[in-house]
């Protein structure tokens, strides 16, 4: 259990809370790109040198740093890192013959760029690590932050999760069918019956600790699972539930990341299956497309609706009679095969 | 190459190579430091143009202390150039 007191967020959308999808960005040569800001706080003779997942992790994470040097520590979640750069240097190699090779892309390139950057930008020496896992790279960030702060109760951390989409990963993943073949516009996302999504990125960011006092919002538990049977999806969810949640509580909004492949949609069928009339479910994955740590993006996506109180249409699958959102279930899955879930309470 | 050719075909490598977004290859003055004050490269863009130097006009320099004399500003790194390029 932890408290998030600041978060922050770089997406494909910039009106992500308007109920007018007109307002949403809709992807582009099937792509869903992150708008980037001018970033103001990093030093320009710093940012030339940087790649997009550096450059939007940095971004993100600099503006809720308000007292970096107090951090305890920086935890980031990045499946791929700065892949574009690794393409360019590995590219040198074999144009130049192993020979003359410009540093700055290798550099820029390694997944841990993103925490070190930061780390060196804020001055802050403390713990500073990078988790790559995939599709569940974000939760197992998450999963480390909890456990600081059970060894370490007054500490505050950063969490983020990042991921870009580099002309490599994109041509790789969609020979691998990871991307829809048509072009699909993201307000029909839901209804095409084809295998495929549609490629994202972002950054997300959050401070944490275990003080309640200022947080909007409290993630109460984690879990994840690999596994490709539904069945046992299902099961874990349930056990998660049952361990995480009271008797006598609910969950208000079950935040799904169902990507319009129709060959992931048995999985959410099944979570979905477990919830009572109560619950409203909600998809995000119109918003931000998919990449590995599309959930950072939902979390910082179910904190907006905490702190608001207001769920826009385009999100709403199916819609309760319940107004107040309290309890907020978040489930992903990557591939089909990498399941996270989190358990988020509101606690103003 | 006349030398002022070679000397604006050097900026604009320059600027590509280090990706200095802010600068024109016209703006950077032929006597301004490159290190420093000026226009305030560091010690990895001492690399990229070692690395610029080999790859666009064939020169190799391995000793660093050479390579401080080079490096000073567009001028020095002309002068070198006119002198030691292979391609």
């Amino acid at each position: 259990m932890m408290y998030i007191q600041h978060f922050n967020c770089i997406s494909p959308q910039q009106n992500v809370l308007s109920n007018d999808m007109d307002l949403l960005n809709d992807a582009s040569e099937k792509k869903m790109q992150a708008k980037e800001p001018v970033y103001e706080s990093i030093p320009p003779g710093v940012l030339r040198r940087m790649g997009k997942a550096i450059r939007m992790g940095v971004g993100t994470a600099l503006p809720i740093c308000k007292a970096p040097a107090l951090l305890n520590g920086i935890i980031i979640g990045t499946a791929n890192g700065g892949m574009e750069d690794c393409i360019k240097f590995l590219n040198q190699m074999v144009q130049y013959e192993e020979g003359l090779l410009a540093p700055g892309n290798f550099v820029q390139s390694t997944n841990n760029a993103i925490a070190g950057q930061l780390g060196l930008l804020t001055e802050n020496k403390k713990y500073n690590i990078t988790h790559v896992s995939r599709g569940l790279a974000f939760e197992n960030a998450l999963m480390d932050a909890m456990m600081q702060l059970n060894e370490n109760p007054t500490g505050s951390y950063l969490l983020g999760g990042v991921d870009e989409l580099s002309t490599y990963n994109y041509n790789i993943e969609k020979l691998a069918g990871t991307y829809k073949e048509e072009a699909v516009s993201i307000k029909n996302l839901y209804t095409t019956d084809s295998p495929g999504c549609i490629a994202g990125e972002g950054a997300a960011m959050f401070v944490v600790s275990n003080d309640a006092a200022g947080a909007i919002v409290k993630a109460e538990a984690i879990g994840t699972l690999h596994s490709n049977d539904e069945k046992e999806v299902k099961g874990k969810l349930k056990k998660f539930l049952d361990e995480n949640l009271c008797d006598d509580d609910k969950i208000d909004l079950f935040l799904s990341g169902e990507n319009g492949d129709n060959r992931s949609l048995k999985y959410y069928t099944a979570c979905e299956s477990l919830l009572n009339s109560n619950t409203t479910v909600g998809r995000f994955k119109h918003l931000c497309g998919e990449y590995p740590t599309a959930s950072a993006f939902a979390l910082w996506l179910c904190c907006e609706l905490l702190q608001t109180q207001k769920i826009p249409h385009h999100i709403i699958k199916k819609k309760s009679t319940e107004k107040e959102i309290n309890n907020v279930l978040l489930y992903n899955n990557y591939k089909g095969y990498q399941h996270g879930f989190m358990l988020i309470k509101n606690c103003r | 190459m006349e030398t002022a050719e070679l000397k604006l075909q050097l900026k604009k490598q320059i600027v590509e190579f280090l990706n200095l977004i802010q600068v024109k290859p016209e703006d950077i003055k032929d006597d301004e430091p490159l290190f420093g004050e000026g226009l305030g490269l560091d010690s990895i863009d001492s690399i990229e143009l070692i690395v610029l130097l080999g790859r666009e006009y064939g020169i190799n320099i391995q000793d660093p202390k050479e390579g401080r004399k080079i490096l000073v500003d567009i001028n020095t790194m002309v002068a070198y150039i006119e002198q030691h390029r292979t391609k």
